[in-house]
């Protein structure tokens, strides 16, 4: 029964892991990758005794390394800089255009 | 998302003051939005805090301008792509045009508020994009109080109060117009502070904020503000608290400050 869920724990943690690595919120994903390596490492051991080899613990320990790798890669070689903003500028310089236009109308009650 | 930009540019407030005496044309501030989970930051976007001079026939204005744009990890994910800007008073901040103009992942809205004071009055004008790509426009006018700002000039105008004979503890309601609706929000100074920043250690005035009737800021204290406690009064770091978790801004430069 215990092993079971750690099993299901290792499992969830793992395909969590991998999800979060691929998302911009890579970094997260290290806490399910720890979760899921010591779930993979208890259900090591626990087999140990046994005598069996589950092919759990060889999915569990693929899709961590896996996600650790992405993880690993992405906070290496991913800078925090700004993508394409040649929209946002034009938007800027249309809107600047445009106040202009607008303040033109506008009557000001105090002294500018 | 949306309630993540709003909650960072709401935690602002602004008390009555006579002059201008903290920002100077030309001054440009940089942040960094990012996201905290259980001390796991992940950086989300860059803000951007301007200051221009607009020259018209009549009168010369200044235009505060925010823009807030997601890093390239974070385009395919949800790409914002937002502007914000006030025309006001360049010696009192007064603001006289607003306009928000935003791109939150394909969701487009615009907004514009032309202000009357004599007559209180607000000229709205709220643009937005149907699924088949065409515009529809809503005009309304918006009876506003005598204080009552945007948020952007509220951005601004925090930066000008006299917080130096504030006492901790000392708090104040503040009105801004926000989606044609007044919202009051209230500032709370809480005491000086010297913190850890991109730009050296800075004595800040550590201030919290809380908005009357809403619940996107959650917590008692937990949405702060540290402006430096000298006379740029700059906007440092920020903390706050919403729904989907906490989420922090910090300064990563300064440039064109007046003092």
């Amino acid at each position: 029964m215990g092993k079971k869920l750690i099993v299901i724990l290792g499992f969830t943690t793992a395909v969590l892991g991998v999800i979060l690595a691929v998302t911009p919120f890579s970094n997260l994903a290290v806490v399910p990758i720890i979760i899921a390596f010591i779930c993979g490492l208890l259900i090591f051991l626990m087999s140990k005794k046994d005598q069996n080899k589950p092919k759990s613990i060889q999915y569990i320990f693929l899709m961590t390394i896996i996600a650790l790798v992405l993880t690993i890669y992405k906070s290496v070689y991913y800078t925090s800089e700004v993508g394409d903003t040649k929209q946002l500028e034009q938007r800027d310089e249309d809107n600047l255009e445009d106040s202009k236009e607008l303040l033109e109308d506008i009557e000001f009650d105090e002294d500018l | 998302m949306k309630k993540f930009v709003f909650a960072i540019i709401i935690l602002c407030g602004y008390y009555s003051i006579a002059q201008n005496n903290a920002i100077a044309f030309g001054e440009k501030l940089v942040f960094s939005a990012s996201y905290n989970m259980s001390g796991l930051l992940t950086d989300i976007a860059q803000v951007t805090m301007e200051t221009s001079e607009v020259k018209t026939s009549k009168s010369t204005l200044m235009r505060l301008k925010c823009t807030a744009a997601t890093y390239k990890k974070f385009d395919n994910f949800f790409k914002i792509r937002d502007l914000y800007e006030s025309y006001v008073n360049p010696k009192t901040l007064t603001p006289y045009l607003y306009k928000r103009d935003i791109s939150e992942g394909g969701y487009y809205k615009f907004m514009q508020y032309k202000y009357n004071h004599k007559t209180k009055l607000v000229q709205s004008l709220k643009r937005k994009k149907r699924k088949d790509g065409k515009t529809w426009d809503e005009n309304k006018n918006v009876k506003i109080g005598a204080a009552t700002k945007d948020i952007v000039s509220t951005l601004y105008y925090i930066r000008n109060l006299d917080i130096h004979k504030a006492s901790p503890g000392d708090q104040q309601d503040f009105t801004i117009l926000f989606d044609n609706k007044e919202t009051t929000i209230t500032l709370k100074y809480i005491g000086k502070e010297t913190i850890s920043t991109n730009i050296g250690s800075k004595a800040c005035y550590k201030l919290a904020i809380s908005i009357k009737g809403s619940d996107i800021l959650k917590g008692n204290n937990s949405n702060l503000l540290w402006l430096t406690a000298d006379e740029n009064k700059i906007p440092v770091y920020a903390k706050f608290k919403i729904a989907i978790g906490n989420g922090e801004l910090k300064i990563q430069s300064a440039t064109g400050l007046k003092h």
